[in-house]
């Protein structure tokens, strides 16, 4: 008799069909049509939007109501949104992009804008003509939007960057706040030291920097260089990008920052795990808008500070993110219509405060001054104040520099943990982000 | 009995009738229950499949139309250190998870087979881990369990000893997807009961009347019949764990870090696809590691001739 009945042509067929199992599928090409002139008819049946964003959840909350504001003003027209965190949101954009079916109404940064606009999946909001008006906004905010001539985004608030410290904890340590208009990065690693040693593993002095492209625009501007040219070429140098990554490393060495391993677990956790929301690092690299989602998640007093050595034209205004719209969209006038009560209404801007930014449009921004908390005021007042050392704006950043978070958490990781010397990380680093943009 | 084995013996007793119209009669008709399969199977394996091969010849950015580039992408694989190096954490994972996951699988088995009493509760709770070990939620846990203020580091706690950030540190994070997978064992377990189930008692009641020892019996009866399924096994879970992608996307974040040492292959073909609109690039990658496993598993079969024993 046959003991096992497992044949030799069972287990090659099942070895078979596992093999062929595999994920080998994509998803095919689309054509992308043009939109022609104007933004056309607003229809009386019913309409369905979709919208999609990233962020927190307050800002979650906030847009959920901007949302249902709308739908109130507009009774036939339906908004369904969709949002996720950073990370996920460029990935599921991209897919649902390639599956021809992206949202109408997009959230966009300026790491990706010219990305999808140079792809054709943006609407050149230039077509919607009067339906959506741009005129309240200054003309650096609205060019900020532009892909070569074309309007392919419009910004929803302006942010710059900073450092948010935890009053508290300076205090705890017994360390004064630096006056950040003159303070030097000695005097940052000096500071930071002090209050690290005084925590001994309870806080640190500070958060690393190394995993998004803020903090190496403001080196890259302190050291008279520059990540970008307007040709949408690499030009950083090797130095520059070297010394970044040395003062880190130094800062890391003296206990200054948190260890490496602390620091990569907390980075992959978002705003709401990070050192400076669970009042575990004095200072923190931050865009000055994310100081009131900050604030909420710390529960203490939290203050915007100016990076060392950033005065005389160091500073530049970053858009904080845009609206955008798919040029696939089915309801040009809906949202057009949509898109002008985001950017232009005082009922969302009541609601939105500073969020998103400081509001772009400059009607709106001084007419939600009364409606703000303490802590929007300080993200306003920290904006002003820079005005004067603000200098030229950054170049656009070309298609495929999206790309480069990845390879700055990739090359901050390795040289945190020594596999790789600083000169060879920023060789790599520099080559890599060429080759992404080229593709 | 397998219904593969009953289907192939069924076969065979056919071949000497000359019924041939009834057989075609009966072809038609299996064709038409099959038609489902075969629609899914063109539908969702094959049309995709072909796709994608065309797409790995191409420049395709999932904005715009592909462009046609010959053997460019297979080429830029040669100089491309992370393929490189998710290459080698892939390798890294299949040999060491596999046979340390196959051997556990195994001494369960054999303990179980020793009629525990309450056999179907113990077999239920090691075969659970299997049913949830790539899903996302136990790789959000498993991020927890391994944190630096985590389950492990807690228990190391008790005994003085100072822990660390297991997922956080490019030496261990792959160690902790590595026993994560070990942890699910309990597939290849069930089908270990179930190969034991059908070696003959006799075997053992003559090895034990000629005096033969416990492990003497287990190394000449035990293993020599289990062969298949360990083959069988052996070789569904290489592929597996070639295709494990959910842990390390979920662990990392999405990244393979930290410094790409968890770069799973399949993770690095996702973010060349999805993150950096390099799907040509992504599909040409999909093929070769449809042409590894290919080779692995044609690699296993060839060697099996020399170990693998069949009792038919």
């Amino acid at each position: 008799m046959s003991g096992v009945q497992f044949t030799r042509r069972a287990a090659g067929f099942m070895a078979f069909a596992a093999a062929s199992a595999l994920a080998l599928s994509a998803c095919g090409p689309s054509a992308t049509p043009q939109g022609s002139e104007g933004a056309g008819e607003l229809s009386s049946e019913p309409v369905t939007l979709t919208m999609t964003w990233w962020g927190n959840d307050t800002r979650q909350a906030n847009t959920q109501k901007i949302i249902d504001a709308f739908e109130k003003a507009h009774p036939n027209i339906n908004i369904e949104p969709s949002y996720s965190d950073w990370a996920g949101y460029w990935d599921k954009l991209a897919t649902e992009t390639a599956a021809n079916n992206t949202p109408d109404i997009i959230q966009m940064d300026a790491l990706y804008l010219s990305t999808y606009a140079d792809r054709g999946a943006l609407l050149d909001l230039s077509s919607l003509g009067d339906a959506l008006n741009t005129s309240d906004l200054p003309q650096a905010a609205v060019d900020s939007g532009k892909v070569g001539d074309s309007l392919y985004a419009v910004s929803a608030g302006l942010t710059a960057y900073s450092l948010v410290a935890n009053t508290s904890i300076f205090q705890q340590a017994g360390v004064e706040l630096p006056d950040d208009k003159t303070w030097t990065w000695k005097d940052f690693a000096e500071i930071t030291k002090k209050i690290s040693d005084s925590g001994a593993g309870k806080y640190y002095g500070a958060s690393a920097y190394g995993f998004e492209d803020g903090a190496l625009r403001m080196w890259a501007r302190q050291n008279g260089d520059q990540l970008f040219d307007k040709d949408g070429k690499v030009v950083i140098k090797q130095e520059t990008v070297k010394s970044w990554w040395d003062e880190l490393k130094k800062l890391t060495e003296t206990g200054s920052v948190a260890p490496a391993s602390t620091t990569i677990e907390k980075q992959s956790g978002g705003l709401s795990e990070s050192l400076s929301a669970t009042n575990q690092a004095a200072l923190g690299f931050w865009w000055n808008g994310q100081l009131t989602a900050l604030s909420k998640a710390s529960g203490q007093d939290l203050k915007l500070l100016r990076v060392p050595e950033s005065s005389g034209g160091k500073y530049w205004y970053k858009p904080s993110m845009f609206w955008s719209a798919s040029s696939r969209t089915q309801h040009k006038a809906e949202a057009a219509l949509f898109l002008d009560f985001l950017v232009n209404s005082q009922e969302a801007a009541d609601i939105q405060l500073t969020e998103r930014g400081v509001p772009a449009n400059e009607k709106i921004r001084t007419a939600i001054t009364p409606k703000l908390s303490e802590t929007d005021k300080a993200v306003v007042a920290f904006l002003d104040d820079l005005s004067g050392d603000v200098g030229e704006a950054e170049p656009v950043t070309p298609p495929g520099g999206s790309a480069i978070e990845a390879l700055l958490k990739k090359y901050t990781e390795q040289v945190l943990f020594d596999q790789v010397s600083t000169d060879k990380a920023a060789e790599g680093f520099i080559k890599d982000l060429s080759s992404e943009i080229q593709n | 009995m397998s219904a593969l084995g009953e289907l192939h013996s069924l076969t065979k007793r056919e071949k000497g009738q000359p019924k041939v119209k009834v057989k075609h009669r009966h072809n038609k008709a299996a064709y038409l229950f099959l038609l489902p399969w075969f629609l899914g199977l063109g539908i969702i394996t094959i049309g995709p499949m072909i796709s994608s091969l065309i797409l790995s010849f191409t420049k395709y950015n999932l904005l715009q139309a592909p462009k046609f580039i010959g053997f460019d992408n297979y080429i830029r694989m040669l100089s491309d250190e992370s393929l490189h190096q998710s290459l080698g954490v892939t390798f890294l994972y299949v040999f060491v998870s596999v046979p340390v996951q196959l051997g556990m699988a195994l001494a369960l088995a054999l303990l179980l087979d020793r009629g525990v009493r309450g056999l179907a509760f113990y077999r239920s709770v090691f075969y659970l881990p299997s049913l949830l070990g790539s899903s996302v939620a136990i790789a959000v846990l498993w991020k927890q369990v391994f944190g630096t203020e985590g389950l492990v580091n807690q228990f190391l706690a008790m005994f003085g000893i100072a822990g660390q950030g297991w997922i956080s540190s490019p030496q261990t994070a792959l160690g902790t997807l590595i026993i994560l997978n070990v942890w699910t064992f309990g597939a290849p377990m069930v089908i270990f009961l179930a190969g034991l189930r059908q070696i003959p008692t006799m075997y053992y009641e003559a090895a034990s009347t000629d005096g033969a020892s416990k492990f003497r019996q287990f190394r000449t009866i035990t293993l020599p019949l289990l062969t298949p399924i360990i083959f069988f096994n052996l070789v569904l879970q290489i592929i597996h764990a070639f295709q494990s992608f959910t842990q390390a996307f979920i662990v990392s974040g999405g990244s393979g870090g930290p410094a790409e040492s968890t770069l799973f292959y399949t993770l690095y073909l996702y973010i060349r696809g999805f993150s950096n609109f390099d799907m040509g690039y992504a599909s040409a990658m999909a093929w070769v590691l449809l042409l590894i496993i290919g080779a692995f598993t044609a690699i296993n079969f060839w060697a099996s001739k020399h170990w693998v024993f069949y009792d038919d």
